[in-house]
């Protein structure tokens, strides 16, 4: 009996703890389902706590990271959960809020706003408002509150649920904001491109100040109209493929025109980028506008400068060329001068054996010698002075500029290595003789300047020239230092030098490259570093040869019998003009056009007018234009002469008129010739 | 009466799961565990799913899972829950 009453006993504690052991696992929520016995249907448990839980956590996690305070009221203004944001908006912890008043937390002016609120709530309206909070310091926020009833189980109104949002910080994020704008606004107005905005249909949307003042609007006067309205109509279609290309994608700079409020095109490089709106679709074009006018005006005045910088460098050594053989003629002028008095107090002494030869001959050839040096330098010098205005495209003697370049340097070589020239019978190129011995010389004195002064028995610059199809192709080479790959990539960019700070430009070569493109050649290297660079310049052959001004031909001539005026305001020109020419004509001086004009009005008349062209008061051209009114028969017989200082207008003249130029200096045989075969040609004229 | 004997197995335990709740999971986890490093060759496992075979759950007297029955040897002792208390577990399997 007492086993059985234990039995029962030991069953029954089991059962309490089995019982007790549910109740734990349950509350610690390890149990997944309850099973009925009543009917055996068993219900998920585990499943259903879980889900409840985790919706609960959601929406907690949502009303504490909310960037929005949030509080729940009750209709009297109870409050009654309110959110750690909205605590800290007021610096009061969530257990000091909650069971208090609205009021406590609300400035007095705005208690009536809220309590019209509360009553209308059951209503089931949500509203929005600007109110204040007021701050545990008594400062007031401002906030935007957005109300929303809740209801109770029995459908009634429970209380409110208010939203707020603190609206001082949005008013800073705001400022911030509007600063940022005005900032960039700041960027885009005071940058120096133009900046315009087009819309997917090529209206203009919004330009920059810079770009308003380029074409000569005010402010935003071109907002509105369409792009092609300041496009002049010859670039319409190009403007429109560009503006296609864009919507196509593409991202390209392109050159092209704009027209000023004035009428007059401005050259202008627009970069566009393609504007797209958040679904990617093309929404228009941002264009970066550069007045390239002012550009290409700047690049005509740094090719200038570094054809003087050129000169500039290269003055010491020519001036050195031009002292020897002018030493030697002064020399042997005064050995001359000597030789004159001499035979003036013993004219015997002519006659004892060599004196003749040794006292005039000899002299007079070294004299004539060094003076003919003096003349090709000086000629080779006028090819760097020549200005720019005059640039124009003749058809040039590759090989006679590339001599004159090679003379200019030769002080630079000499010294450094030997010169070898390879030069091949080529045709005329389409060139500027000017420019294109810029850039030979550029490239001969680069090639001097990279090998070390000393050594010119290791060292060669080679220069050679080959026509290669329709090109000619031109070579120059050293054995200098060479060029690294990483520099070789960049020395054609303007104003990267390897050369010490104040030794080069760094614009030689952009130059250079530049000149070449523009005559349609092309200008490349070939380096390695320690071996040496070989430059390549590729030029055009001429297509249609078209000759510089026609001058006259050397050539051996007699004594000139016709009646000359020679019209030249330096006296000691004209002198040497009358001897070489009095032999057996007549020979008249006139200092000025203007006392030629008064001859030739007193009924002077002469086979041949020698005129000077560029003269004070009144120019050889001017006295043309007067004769060719006065007297056409006279104006026909003028020939010119001229000391090299062309200006365009003169060799527009000279062309245009087809008329004969002799270029200063000359010598005596020379200029008999001309003479005579240019009274030749007018007999022919008159037959 | 069954005996401890050393052939066959002496412990014979039924465990009462949900489906794949995650405490039946858990507790089926914790109980291979627990056999195989303590009770590898003595022990007779049946897992039963009260969505599948309520009666048995109610026969068994079971109303909540998991709950892990030591069918043999008697007394008959049961460990309620996702069986994550090893010593409770042991100290049930051991119980005379």
């Amino acid at each position: 009996m007492s086993d059985n009453v234990d039995a029962v006993n030991t069953a029954l504690r089991i059962r309490l703890a089995d019982v007790e052991a549910t109740m734990q696992a349950l509350l610690s929520g390890e149990i997944d389902a309850v099973i009925d016995p009543r009917d055996s249907s068993p219900v998920l448990l585990a499943l259903a706590q879980k889900a409840l839980r985790e919706s609960e956590e959601r929406y907690r996690t949502i009303v504490e990271t909310a960037n929005e305070g949030i509080w729940l009221l009750e209709l009297d203004g109870t409050i009654t959960f309110v959110n750690e944001k909205l605590a800290t908006m007021l610096v009061h912890g969530v257990p000091e809020v909650v069971g208090r008043s609205l009021y406590d937390f609300l400035p007095d002016s705005f208690h009536g706003l809220a309590a019209a609120r509360l009553a209308r709530a059951p209503l089931g309206l949500a509203e929005e408002s600007d109110s204040a909070l007021r701050h545990q310091s008594g400062r007031e926020i401002a906030v935007l509150v957005r109300t929303s009833p809740i209801g109770d189980a029995s459908g009634g109104c429970a209380g409110v649920l208010a939203m707020i949002t603190d609206t001082t910080r949005r008013s800073v994020a705001e400022r911030k904001l509007r600063e940022s704008e005005a900032e960039y606004r700041q960027i885009v107005e005071s940058t120096t491109d133009g900046i315009i905005k087009l819309d997917k249909y090529g209206t203009i949307v919004f330009v920059n100040a810079r770009f308003s003042e380029m074409l000569g609007y005010a402010g935003s006067e071109l907002v509105g109209s369409h792009v092609l309205s300041v496009v002049p109509p010859a670039e319409h279609a190009s403007v429109r493929d560009a503006l296609r290309r864009r919507e196509a994608g593409a991202s390209t700079a392109t050159d092209t025109f704009y027209t000023h409020r004035n009428g007059t095109d401005i050259s202008v490089n627009i970069a566009g980028s393609v504007l797209r709106d958040e679904t990617g679709q093309f929404s228009g074009v941002l264009g970066l506008v550069r007045d390239m006018t002012e550009r290409n005006k700047l690049q005509a005045e740094l090719i200038v400068s570094d054809r003087m910088a050129s000169v500039g460098t290269l003055a010491a050594g020519v001036a050195h060329e031009i002292n020897n053989p002018l030493a030697a003629t002064i020399a042997n002028l005064e050995f001359l001068s000597e030789g004159v008095a001499t035979l003036e107090r013993d004219r015997t002494a002519v006659r004892q054996g060599d004196w003749l030869r040794l006292r005039f001959t000899e002299p007079l050839a070294d004299a004539r010698e060094a003076a003919e040096r003096v003349r090709r330098i000086v000629k080779d010098l006028m090819i760097f002075s020549r200005s720019p205005v005059d640039e124009q495209q003749w058809s040039v003697d590759v090989n006679g500029v590339l001599e004159s370049s090679l003379r200019m340097a030769w002080n630079e070589i000499r010294h450094r290595a030997e010169l070898v020239k390879d030069l091949a019978d080529v045709p005329v190129v389409r060139a500027d003789d000017a420019r294109l011995g810029q850039v030979f010389l550029n490239l001969i004195v680069n090639a001097a300047q990279a090998i070390p002064v000393g050594h010119v028995a290791q060292h060669e610059i080679r220069v050679s020239s080959r026509r290669d199809g329709d090109a000619v192709v031109v070579e120059i080479s050293d054995t200098g230092c060479g060029i690294g790959a990483d520099d070789l990539e960049r020395i054609f960019d303007a104003f990267y030098t390897t050369k010490p700070v104040g030794e080069g430009t760094g614009l030689g070569l952009a130059i250079c490259r530049r000149i070449v493109t523009d005559m349609g050649g092309t200008l490349t290297v070939r380096s390695t570093p320690g071996v040496g660079s070989t430059f390549i310049v590729t030029l055009q052959v001429a297509t249609h040869p078209e000759a510089a001004p026609r001058a006259a031909a050397p050539a051996a001539g007699a004594a000139y019998r016709g009646r000359v005026l020679v019209v030249d305001d330096e006296d000691i020109v004209a002198r040497g003009v009358e001897r070489a020419l009095d032999e057996g004509g007549h020979i008249q001086r006139a200092p000025s056009a203007d006392a030629a004009l008064a001859l030739v009005l007193g009924g002077e008349r002469y086979d041949v007018i020698l005129c000077d062209l560029m003269m004070p008061n009144m120019t050889g051209m001017e006295l043309h234009d007067r004769l060719v009114e006065i007297a056409p028969g006279q104006a026909r017989r003028m020939m010119f002469m001229t000391g090299g200082a062309f200006t365009a207008e003169a060799r527009q003249f000279i062309t245009s008129m087809d008329l004969v130029l002799l270029e200063k200096p000359f010598g005596t045989s020379e200029l008999r010739t001309a003479v005579q075969q240019f009274s030749a040609s007018l007999a022919e004229g008159t037959q | 009466m069954p005996t401890r004997g050393s052939t066959g197995p002496a412990l014979k335990l039924r465990l009462y799961v949900a489906g794949n709740g995650p405490n039946s999971v858990l507790a089926r986890h914790n109980l291979a565990t627990l056999c195989t490093t303590a009770f590898s060759d003595v022990c007779d496992l049946e897992v039963v799913d009260l969505l599948e075979f309520p009666h048995r759950a109610i026969a068994d007297d079971v109303v909540v899972t998991p709950t892990l029955l030591r069918v043999s040897p008697l007394p008959a002792l049961r460990v309620i829950g996702n069986l994550s208390d090893a010593g409770k577990v042991l100290a049930m399997l051991r119980a005379t």
